[in-house]
């Protein structure tokens, strides 16, 4: 319904907006605090008087935060890729093609996509603590793909089911064989769902917590959830640099969903997916 | 015609195989394996149960590092004692020799056995494979019971005085103590225990709890801001920004922040909930039960509130305004329309959001773990952080898989009802989610 937006709406918006970035706002204002103006009388200060970029130079001297950044770049690319590429071939057969069998399977992926992670865990540990695949990129790749496959499969189900089955009505017409039709007709006309589909992909592997926390626990295969989440010493949090961390992940995001921000959520409610 | 549909058939099958046998492998195949471990007494840091035995097996390693030095250290003494002493070294000596024969009267075992004593001579360590030998019940049993009679035996030869190396021949015979291997199949005891124990069942209350009460206060606000937002305005992109940003960022990011905006002395969030009275001293939040909880509840619902606007205003925009110029018409007033156009059509919309909602409010890990770790005085414990705990700082995997098992059943539980309710809309062709 398109009403007209009054004024209290504006505000309404204004103060939404404002809470839920609230936090990002004062972690932004903490990262440049000194470290005495963190703690103390003047924690509740908003500005600090005399801002600093020390707790960020201290991000990449004292912790190998870097390294964390390469990490989880690598092992979501990777899954992203291999998930998305295996996912296309079954989705489009599940979307286009007629055979037995098909709600089945597509049950199963959501079946599969609703699995709880611990669930797993022990025998994907076991099984990759046998193979000498811990503290590895493989490591985190294999048991992602519990959770990528799925998700992939799924939201591209429903891409691949809105493009129009006349175009490839036209192309059997003239004598195009299936493959023929997935790779010159279909695919091209996927390509903004494929997108779609790895950029939610790429999100969830980037932000797995679980199986990154138990199978890569050497500082030099820590993903970046698990290394800010493991700043915190045993008797001390450093929330200088954490704030710093927090920001240097967060830009990104920003200006990735700000980016994308479309495409995103066409993902999330086309499929009315999870996350 | 007829070959056409067989091959497209084929073709079909032939393309969804890849992803099939790798979900089948990577995600169906563990949880099946989850379950048998729960039926283990398996754990990582003791040796013998260290992995998983249905029959009983011999440490030939353990074996023949005693047994040959035990035997030559029996013969010594028989050499120097007498009379009734040299009698009953000799029947000890006569027992385990006639055991050392029925262990290797197996071929495979005599091999395996054979090959770890020239290992065991070149000061080599033999492998897992190797120096694990499968022995039948029987065997086992009389290994166990005569070991065990001759210690004893010993063990009183030396009190009275009759031994001139005591210390070293009872030691070695009661190194052939640990050798046989029992298996560790334990059936359903694992979830005996777990069911038995309150702190199964308080992390069951602490996850519905969080579940239900984080989902509800999602909805609601949810509906409400998707409500308010479904209008057209100047800077949409921004409201879209800001809803998507608490979702994209790593919930243990997130809950690292709220963990620093919670802090007890400089959290800024605390010292505005003690200003307002929300709580009575900031340090109550982390410290206190109902604090945690709350805490905890509160962090989930700011990360996830603005996720099922999302959902909602998708479902929102489907419902043609036509239907509301009509009601507005015939007189209905706003919560009329509401309840009357905007609830019913929004059903399926709100039970999918639901569903993915509630499922992975239960499975919830990363949030607590990073922010309360199940404290204080397990009062966070969610059935999820439990068997993590006792998988791997327990590291007793059987009692660890049983409660990943039953957080699986919930889950299955809680999806049936689910699907139940919203049908098979889910999955057909052309189903009402998807527009």
């Amino acid at each position: 319904m398109q009403k007209k937006a009054g004024p209290f709406f504006y505000v309404f918006l204004a103060l939404f907006v404002f809470f839920v970035m609230f936090p990002f706002l004062w972690v932004l204002l903490s990262s440049v605090k000194p470290l005495s103006e963190l703690f103390g009388d003047k924690a509740f200060n908003w500005f600090t008087s005399h801002p600093t970029l020390k707790s960020y130079v201290s991000v990449f001297v004292n912790y190998p935060f870097l390294r964390y950044l390469w990490n989880s770049t690598v092992v979501a690319t990777i899954t992203t890729v291999y998930t998305v590429f295996v996912a296309t071939f079954a989705a489009y057969a599940i979307a286009r093609l007629e055979f037995k069998g098909k709600t089945v399977i597509l049950g199963l992926v959501l079946a599969v996509s609703m699995f709880p992670q611990i669930a797993t865990i022990s025998p994907i540990y076991m099984f990759v603590k046998k193979f000498g695949l811990t503290n590895s990129y493989l490591g985190l790749i294999i048991p992602y793909t519990t959770f990528a496959l799925p998700l992939s499969i799924w939201l591209l189900v429903t891409f691949f089911r809105k493009i129009p089955f006349d175009l490839e009505e036209a192309a059997k017409m003239d004598g195009a064989t299936p493959m023929q039709t997935y790779f010159k007709v279909i695919l091209p006309l996927a390509v903004p769902g494929v997108f779609t589909t790895s950029i939610l992909v790429f999100i969830a592997a980037w932000n797995e917590f679980l199986f990154a926390l138990t199978i890569n626990t050497a500082e030099k295969y820590k993903t970046v959830p698990v290394g800010i989440a493991m700043f915190q010493g045993q008797y001390t949090i450093p929330w200088g640099e954490i704030s710093a961390a927090t920001v240097i992940v967060t830009i990104p995001l920003v200006i990735m969903v700000l980016l994308f921000q479309r495409r995103i959520v066409s993902g999330l409610t086309s499929g009315s997916v999870k996350e | 015609m007829r070959n056409e549909k067989r091959m497209e058939r084929l073709l079909g099958y032939s393309l969804v195989a890849p992803a099939m046998l790798l979900i089948l492998a990577i995600a169906i195949w563990p949880v099946i394996q989850s379950f048998y471990y729960s039926l283990f007494d398996y754990r990582l840091n003791d040796p013998t149960k260290s992995s998983i035995h249905l029959s009983y097996s011999l440490d030939l390693e353990g074996y023949l590092q005693n047994y040959p030095f035990l035997k030559s250290a029996l013969k010594q003494e028989m050499a120097t004692a007498d009379g009734q002493t040299k009698q009953t070294l000799a029947q000890i000596e006569q027992k385990l020799a006639k055991l050392d024969a029925a262990i290797r009267s197996d071929d495979q075992v005599a091999k395996q056995y054979d090959k770890v004593n020239e290992v065991l001579d070149n000061f080599g360590t033999p492998s897992d494979e190797l120096k694990i030998a499968e022995l039948d019940k029987q065997t086992a049993e009389r290994l166990t019971v005569t070991v065990h009679d001759v210690v004893e035996t010993l063990k009183k030869m030396k009190k009275a005085g009759e031994l001139k190396q005591a210390d070293k021949v009872v030691g070695l015979a009661e190194g052939l103590e640990g050798v046989v291997i029992e298996p560790n199949f334990v059936g359903l005891k694992h979830y005996k225990d777990s069911f038995s124990d309150m702190r199964l069942w308080k992390a069951l209350w602490n996850t519905t709890f969080f579940t239900v009460v984080s989902v509800a206060i999602e909805l609601v606000l949810g509906l409400g801001i998707a409500l308010l937002i479904n209008k057209a305005f100047f800077g949409r992109g921004l409201v879209r920004a800001t809803i998507l940003i608490p979702w994209a960022i790593p919930t243990a990011v997130s809950a690292l922040m709220w963990k620093f905006l919670y802090d007890g002395q400089n959290g800024i969030v605390a010292h505005y909930f003690e200003t307002v009275g929300l709580v009575d001293r900031m340090g109550d939040l982390l410290t206190t039960e109902a604090g945690a909880m709350f805490a905890v509840i509160f962090a989930d619902v700011w990360k996830t509130t603005p996720y099922m606007a999302l959902l909602l205003l998708a479902g929102l925009q489907t419902i043609p305004s036509s239907l509301y110029e009509a009601a507005s018409i015939d007189g209905a007033t706003k919560w009329q329309q509401f309840t009357k156009i905007t609830l019913p059509l929004l059903k399926s919309s709100i039970l999918v959001a639901l569903l993915f909602r509630t499922l992975d409010a239960f499975r919830v890990f990363d949030l607590i773990y990073v922010l309360t770790g199940g404290g204080p005085a397990n009062s966070t414990e969610t059935i999820s952080i439990l068997a993590y705990k006792v998988m791997f700082s327990q590291t007793n995997f059987g009692a660890g898989s049983a409660l990943a098992v039953i957080v699986f059943l919930c889950v299955a539980v809680i999806s049936m009802i689910y699907i139940r309710w919203l049908g098979r809309d889910l999955l057909s062709d052309g189903s009402s989610v998807k527009r």
